[in-house]
């Protein structure tokens, strides 16, 4: 009872969040929809006996790809209003695209052959933690895909670092390798000037400019 | 799951005050906006500029990286939870994972890309 009750409010709460994200004005809010539905599909794994899914769901949805959409919202320079402007031409192949998955749903829940059942929360009695239970076959049995899943997030970080990673050569940065490596002859000399005569620029020929005036 | 109750108790009541704190002023006194409320106040400044400025793409670099590292960390949770039990394949299959990223890890400390400037 109170499972199945969890699970219409969780379900509840997704729709909301998913109808938040299609149709908010402001795409702000849209991703607070998106951040909606992310903790209630949480709540849902959680209730289904996959706490570390849903935590996990939490930790890298919501604390990391929610933050990186409304990081893009922030960077993109966009009209939301006109964006929303050409709306009415896309509404026929929207609604056909819609009707097809809806037809597709409701045949393959028509020919199921499962009936609908009581919401089962797993986890009664003792069993193993399914974050032990994940950790045994991940990376023994799953092994390439554990593999692969590297190799795609290492593609990711060297594509981001490729395709906005400006180095900036206008701004002075401090060098603390050469600050450290600086010797005296690098930055002055000493002269003796005869009295009366005065020091002038002459004697002024440090290792540092030397090297710039031959270059 | 029942040791999740709590939690969840603890979640309905953040989210009911959340939305009682919200609610209640709006019902007690709706929002009544008018030219004088809006305009800057006395001898303030009126506003220079849209504060939905753009911001610079480099935090979406920021985001990106923190979300590859992210999910390292989530890999090694369940990794640190059976290390006794998946033999030594499954210790090198980890290394093997943290390898590959430590290449992109050096790649993008070289690159720069770790700087603020």
């Amino acid at each position: 009872m109170i499972p199945d009750l969890l699970f219409l409010a969780f379900s509840a709460g997704i729709l909301l969040g998913a109808t938040l994200v299609i149709a908010a004005r402001n795409p702000m809010v849209g991703v607070m929809g998106m951040i909606l539905t992310f903790l209630n599909a949480a709540g849902l794994f959680i209730l289904f006996g996959a706490e570390f899914l849903g935590l996990l769901t939490i930790m890298v949805y919501v604390g990391a790809i929610a933050v990186m959409f409304l990081f893009v919202l922030m960077t993109i320079d966009i009209d939301y209003i006109k964006l929303k402007e050409g709306f009415a031409p896309y509404l026929p192949a929207g609604l056909l695209v819609v009707a097809l998955l809806a037809a597709e749903l409701i045949l393959a829940a028509a020919h199921s052959p499962a009936q609908l059942t009581p919401v089962v929360v797993v986890g009664q009695g003792p069993q193993p933690q399914n974050v032990v239970a994940l950790g045994q076959v991940l990376f023994t049995t799953y092994a390439l895909p554990f593999q692969i899943a590297g190799f795609i997030l290492l593609t990711a970080m060297v594509g981001a670092i490729v395709l906005t990673h400006r180095p900036r050569n206008d701004v002075k940065r401090q060098n603390v390798t050469a600050q450290v490596l600086r010797k005296r002859e690098d930055a002055m000399v000493l002269t003796r000037p005869k009295t009366g005569a005065g020091a002038t620029a002459k004697h002024w020929n440090p290792k540092s400019v030397a090297k710039k005036v031959k270059a | 799951m029942a040791e999740y109750f709590p939690i969840l108790l603890f979640a309905a009541i953040a989210v009911a005050i959340a939305i009682a704190m919200s609610a209640i002023p709006w019902l007690v006194n709706r929002p009544r906006y008018g030219k004088a409320k809006m305009s800057a106040y006395e001898s303030g400044f009126e506003a220079f500029d849209t504060a939905r400025r753009t911001f610079d793409v480099r935090f979406y670099l920021v985001a990106i990286l923190f979300i590859v590292f992210d999910l390292e960390v989530a890999f090694l949770f369940p990794w640190a939870m059976v290390i006794k039990e998946i033999s030594w394949f499954g210790f090198w299959s980890m290394m093997a994972f943290l390898a590959v990223l430590t290449i992109g890890f050096i790649y993008e400390w070289k690159k720069g890309a770790l700087e603020w400037e």
